[in-house]
């Protein structure tokens, strides 16, 4: 094994796309808490969802909406009642959690909830790199390994690929939410999850973590999920943009129609859909 | 005064395997694992069986340590079946399948040993053996440093094993368990091989304590996981808990000088040896209580 170290400028190159992105789909797809209880909540009532490969989605809707219970069905945390899930055609609504995240990455919106803080950042991002392959009894940090982890540090500009050796519980949310999306990207998931992860910073943090995102899903052209609950965010970024209420998509904005879409233009149509979707959901309830 | 001391290192090596069996479960798993006080006997019943049996004591070391790891894979899947999705930081199903594997391993020790103690008198052990082949007589000083090769291996065995990829995983779910789920690893069975490690360890030190004291007796274990937790704390507190490979270090270092206090312990004329189970659970309750204690007291 050779000694690899190169110099930071010309390993700071963006990462290519594996071409492994994947197109996603959610047919029909139902979940309820509680059921058979006083506090029986439809989460879910049959979420229909298309997403081409390479498709960035911002999800955006009222508390309570389902956008949050929508990504934790897609990543297995909660199964789903009804419904298929499609990964290129395939349906992983059975696979228990871990085994989905073989293929999906995910980013939280609690910056701890994504990294082991007594472990140093570069054995954080050694086991990112193993997602999806055995883990058996190979030095975890090998120099080879050493080199793309590096590499993945220094994308985001903040030093950590000079202190490899630092335990992660003591960078800042911030740095800790860069890790957490170098992690969930660097072993170029098929699907990309991202659940309110820059809410919990604060605005500056939370501009750069974004731009960050944006970098590494367009370099890496990664199939992506992005709750928010800022509408400006969900405007700015991605090509298509998704709605929910209740429980429901009520509205689905292809790249054409979002490139004009204003944050008015978008409580205009919030206003429309939810009212109507008020209306059928009272009809349904009697 | 020496020989004390020779005697307190002795009692702090052979444990010392045990210590980082509690470590490894109670830090890096975090798995309040109950299956210790079981599993020390195991291996000592295991080792002794084989002994009296005429197998290599060598080999009946390496089967009590097996037996060990069999145990907690054993408790690995009673927590499999018992816990619930949800529940990560619930430790119910842990504790409950350590004490039902412990419970259950009572009957299973009586059935392997077919009595409630084994003398091994008169027998040729693992100390033997080794003493014999580099031609010395392994008591005292000898045996200490005999054990003190053997602590050095397992550490950095541990060491090197908690570095690896599997090592890793099995630290991340101690530090982060949703997290290295969605990383794709199977707590589950990673969990299963963390105790079953774990339990290897407290079952080695069984097979040598047996081999040591000359005896395998039912009751040898009872309190053990309470003193290998006093060996944890004293280590981690006195040498401190700055990287892993230190941190195993610290915790050999507590398991001596958790058995030094007890040997100067029981030099005091009012302390009688059969007091020392209430004073390691005083000791460990203050330890783990003063922290809590302190948080209170600051905030009222």
């Amino acid at each position: 094994m050779t000694a690899a170290t190169g110099s930071p400028s010309d390993s700071c190159a963006l990462p290519r796309p594996s071409g492994r992105a994947a197109g996603f789909e959610c047919r029909d797809i139902r979940k309820t808490f509680y059921r058979n209880s006083a506090f029986q909540i439809q989460a879910l009532c049959g979420v229909d969802l298309t997403v081409a490969p390479g498709d960035f989605v911002t999800i955006i809707g009222s508390n309570g909406a389902g956008k949050s219970t929508l990504l934790n069905v897609i990543a297995g945390t909660f199964s789903v009642d009804g419904g298929e899930l499609l990964l290129d055609g395939e349906d992983i609504s059975k696979l228990p959690e871990h085994a989905r995240a073989a293929f999906i990455g995910r980013v939280f919106q609690d910056p701890r909830a994504g990294t082991a803080p007594s472990l140093t950042i570069e054995e954080n991002m050694c086991l990112a790199l193993r997602r999806g392959r055995r883990r058996g009894l190979h030095m975890g940090v090998d120099s080879s390994r050493r080199q793309v982890i590096r590499e993945n540090l220094c994308l985001v500009e903040m030093g950590l690929e000079k202190r490899p050796k630092t335990q992660v519980a003591k960078l800042s949310g911030g740095q800790r939410q860069a890790m957490s999306l170098l992690m969930a990207t660097i072993a170029e998931p098929r699907l990309l999850l991202l659940d309110e992860h820059t809410a919990a910073l604060d605005p500056k943090v939370a501009a750069t973590t974004m731009e960050l995102t944006e970098r590494v899903v367009s370099a890496r052209r990664l199939t992506t999920l992005m709750v928010t609950h800022n509408m400006e965010l969900a405007l700015a970024y991605g090509n298509r943009l998704i709605m929910m209420h209740a429980g429901r998509i009520i509205l689905n904005v292809g790249p054409t129609e979002k490139k004009e879409l204003t944050v008015a233009g978008l409580v205009q149509k919030f206003r429309d859909v939810a009212g109507e979707s008020f209306t059928t959901d009272r009809m349904l309830l009697d | 005064m020496l020989v004390t001391l020779s005697s307190a290192l002795e009692q702090g090596l052979l444990y010392c395997f045990m210590v980082l069996g509690v470590y490894l479960t109670f830090r890096v798993l975090d798995f309040p694992d109950l299956t210790v006080d079981g599993s020390m006997t195991l291996g000592a019943s295991v080792c002794a069986v084989l002994i009296i049996n005429g197998a290599s004591p060598f080999l009946a070391t390496l089967a009590g340590t097996a037996s060990g790891a069999a145990a907690g894979i054993v408790t690995g899947f009673i927590h499999i079946l018992l816990k619930s999705d949800s529940a990560d930081t619930n430790y119910g199903p842990k504790l409950i399948s350590g004490i039902l594997t412990t419970t259950a391993l009572y009957t299973v020790n009586l059935r392997i040993m077919g009595r409630s103690n084994i003398p091994l008198l008169g027998e040729t052990t693992f100390f033997d053996k080794l003493g014999s082949m580099l031609n010395v007589r392994m008591v005292h000083w000898p045996l200490v440093a005999t054990l003190a090769v053997l602590a050095v291996i397992v550490k950095y065995l541990l060491d090197w094993f908690l570095h690896t990829d599997l090592g890793l995983s099995m630290r991340a779910i101690g530090d982060n368990e949703q997290m290295i789920r969605s990383l794709s690893v199977n707590t589950s069975v990673t969990r299963v091989i963390g105790l079953a490690v774990a339990n290897a360890l407290v079952a080695l030190t069984g097979s040598l304590v047996a081999q040591q004291q000359g005896y395998t007796d039912i009751g040898m274990s009872v309190g053990v996981l309470v003193a290998g937790l006093a060996g944890v704390i004293l280590g981690e507190a006195i040498f401190g808990t700055r990287s892993v490979s230190w941190v195993l270090f610290s915790v050999i270092a507590g398991s001596l000088v958790y058995r030094t206090l007890i040997a100067l312990g029981l030099r005091v004329d009012w302390i009688k040896p059969t007091d020392l189970k209430l004073l390691t659970a005083l000791f460990v309750m203050i330890a783990l209580g003063a922290p809590v204690i302190r948080r209170k007291l600051v905030k009222s």
